[in-house]
């Protein structure tokens, strides 16, 4: 039984969201998944249930060219809220970019876990889930 | 050595033998040529020395004219003159002995340079001319390189292309360059006087001397050299920019002896130093727009691949005949995505490309008319107004293509995103300055947060507000047409008040 539970998809391409949750799906992995168009969305999300542990995401994939509020603005107002959020989040970029700028930005930041460059494989979320709980289970 | 018989200090002069043995001795050791000349201009007297520099013996010049024999004969006039004058004067006490530096006529017959002092006295009530002659040809010489070389000195002070101005320990003045003080008559004047004298002179404010003053006592007090720009405007008011230096000049003892200030016109320097910033910021804004499109470029391409790969990679997978069917349906939205992304990129390289497009006299009537036109429904629907002021300017210089496509993409802009509180209104004016024309677009619609998006208002992909036709392309595409015609765009916005768009359009020819 995996410990991540809830994973939320910040993209504003819905066929990307689509095909990523059929991904997810095909791993038997249980999880509920919350999908976000824009940053915008997802930070208001965060800052309504800051203190609801059962509605915040064990894992965040963000995408970083969006409308509205891109990722790299997202992440500027997640730092900003992380200090109030009791559980423990971890955030990946998930982008179509290959821009080495974009790539080293994302390493410099430290509330970024890693950038997957898309698409998200089924192996690679797999590892992602398997590395978590291990992390779960040793503490 | 002896004097003859025939010496005139014996036949003439009665004189007591050892005062006679001093004067010989006087005489003979002299290191100038002393000659004794009586009132009818013969020479009485020669001195060894007089043999020496003249070259004649003693013997040979007895009695002969002197004028004559050792003057060049167009000097010869102006000693008639002087010892004439000392002829008619009968009291000597208070006459003092002339001195001349003229040419002197040697044996041989060539010319040199001579000092010739000439006195008269009485022997014995008897009239004479003592006159002393000494060789200056080496002097002169000396005199003359030392001429030579204050004049190169000068010469070069003076022409420096630096100003130059030397003070004392109390800032007065010793020495100014015509670099520092262009005319000789105020040159002059502040040689030995202080900044304050010479802005009291000038009738100028005194701030620039105590500026002066201060700036003179920081190096005098520190024993240290500054520096500092000065920008002046000049009298057709253009700025110019010295870089000017004073530095102590100490003596042995480390007294401070003068201190000296100078400054170069770096005009040239700074005006390049502006043009090279401006190529910077051109350069680096040209190069955040590479990274912008790189991003784009990588971004929106790359997107609908991955989408298509991991559809075909789902459809291979899949046993499910239903499941392959919905993938399959989803390869076209991405497909047409990837179709529309592709043709706005080579759109706007064709414009970043496109250097030779002409450009033409539009018709800003015509073209607002042409725009409103293409977007009929969106109007009727609305019942949006246009309010159009063209009567300053009525026609643009620009390229039509960009032309059309810049209102369009700012009035359908207006469009999309007026404030569903209240019917939407637009006003375009025209006017005119200089060169240039100001055409402002201003509509009172949703509006944007400026200090949010200031940075990323005319970028690739931006949007700001949720909107189903909403791409980021529009404004991009716009700035890019105008930044080629080397015009500029802007915005001011209030969000829920509007927002309006200047642009400045360069080159127009009137």
């Amino acid at each position: 039984m995996s410990n991540v539970k809830n994973i939320f998809l910040v993209d504003d391409d819905p066929t990307f969201i689509f095909l990523t949750k059929e991904i997810i799906s095909t791993t038997n992995i249980e999880t509920i998944i919350e999908e976000f168009s824009d940053g915008q969305e997802a930070i208001e999300y965060l800052k309504k249930n800051f203190d609801n542990n059962e509605l915040l995401p064990d894992i965040i994939f963000l995408d970083l060219h969006m409308q509205i509020m891109d990722g790299w603005e997202f992440i500027e107002e997640y730092i900003l809220l992380e200090s109030k959020i009791q559980k423990k989040i971890i955030l990946y970029i998930v982008s179509s970019s290959i821009s080495p700028h974009d790539i080293e930005r994302a390493k410099q930041l430290k509330v970024i876990k890693d950038f997957i460059i898309k698409p998200l494989e089924a192996h690679k979320f797999l590892e992602i889930v398997n590395s978590l709980s291990d992390v779960y289970q040793t503490e | 050595m002896e004097l003859s018989q025939k010496d005139p200090l014996q036949s003439h002069f009665n004189i007591d033998p050892e005062t006679r043995e001093e004067l010989s001795s006087i005489f003979h050791n002299a290191i100038e040529a002393v000659i004794l000349v009586d009132r009818n201009g013969k020479i009485q007297l020669w001195n060894p020395k007089a043999n020496e520099i003249f070259g004649w013996h003693k013997e040979e010049v007895i009695g002969r004219p002197f004028h004559e024999l050792i003057l060049p004969e167009r000097f010869q006039q102006e000693y008639l003159q002087i010892t004439e004058k000392f002829i008619n004067i009968n009291n000597f006490i208070n006459i003092n002995n002339t001195y001349l530096e003229t040419w002197g006529l040697h044996k041989k017959g060539f010319e040199f340079n001579i000092s010739l002092g000439i006195s008269p006295t009485k022997f014995k009530n008897i009239f004479y001319f003592i006159c002393y002659i000494s060789d200056i040809t080496s002097r002169k010489l000396i005199a003359t390189q030392l001429d030579r070389q204050k004049e190169f000195y000068e010469n070069i002070l003076n022409k420096l292309p630096t100003d130059i101005a030397v003070f004392d320990a109390n800032h007065k003045y010793l020495f100014v360059n015509p670099g520092a003080i262009s005319i000789e008559e105020f040159r002059k004047y502040i040689i030995g006087k202080d900044d304050y004298e010479y802005a009291k002179y000038r009738n100028r404010d005194i701030s620039t001397a105590d500026k002066r003053r201060a700036q003179f006592l920081e190096v005098k007090n520190t024993g240290k050299e500054i520096r500092w720009e000065d920008s002046l405007a000049d009298p057709k008011g253009e700025t110019i920019t010295h870089l000017r230096r004073m530095f102590p000049v100490h003596d042995e003892k480390g007294v401070l002896t003068m201190v000296i200030g100078f400054g170069i016109d770096i005009t040239d320097r700074k005006i390049m130093e502006v043009k090279q910033a401006l190529l910077v910021e051109q350069l680096s804004a040209q190069n955040i727009q590479l990274i912008d499109f790189c991003n784009i470029v990588s971004h929106n391409l790359r997107a609908p691949l991955v989408n298509m790969s991991m559809l075909v990679e789902l459809i291979e997978k899949t046993k499910d005949a239903q499941k392959q069917k919905e993938y399959i349906s989803k390869l076209k939205p991405v497909i047409d995505n990837l179709h529309v992304t592709f043709n706005e990129l080579v759109e706007s390289i064709q414009i970043k490309q496109d250097l030779e497009i002409k450009s033409e006299h539009i018709n800003l009537n015509n073209c607002l008319q042409r725009t409103l036109n293409g977007l009929d429904s969106e109007i009727i629907k609305s019942g949006a107004v246009f309010n159009a002021d063209f009567d300053e300017v009525s026609s643009i210089y620009f390229p039509p293509k960009y032309m059309y496509s810049i209102f369009h993409n700012l009035l359908s802009n207006s469009l999309k995103y007026q404030s569903p509180k209240r019917k939407l209104i637009v006003n375009l004016k025209a006017i005119k300055y200089n060169n240039k024309v100001l055409l402002s677009i201003n509509d009172n619609g949703l509006g944007i947060d400026m200090v949010k998006h200031k940075d990323s208002f005319f970028k690739i992909g931006k949007v700001f507000h949720r909107h189903p036709n909403a791409k980021g392309f529009g404004l991009y595409m716009t700035k890019t047409q105008i930044d080629a015609m080397n015009s500029k765009i802007w915005v001011e916005s209030t969000p829920d008040l509007g927002s309006t768009f200047f642009i400045e359009f360069s080159n127009q020819k009137s």
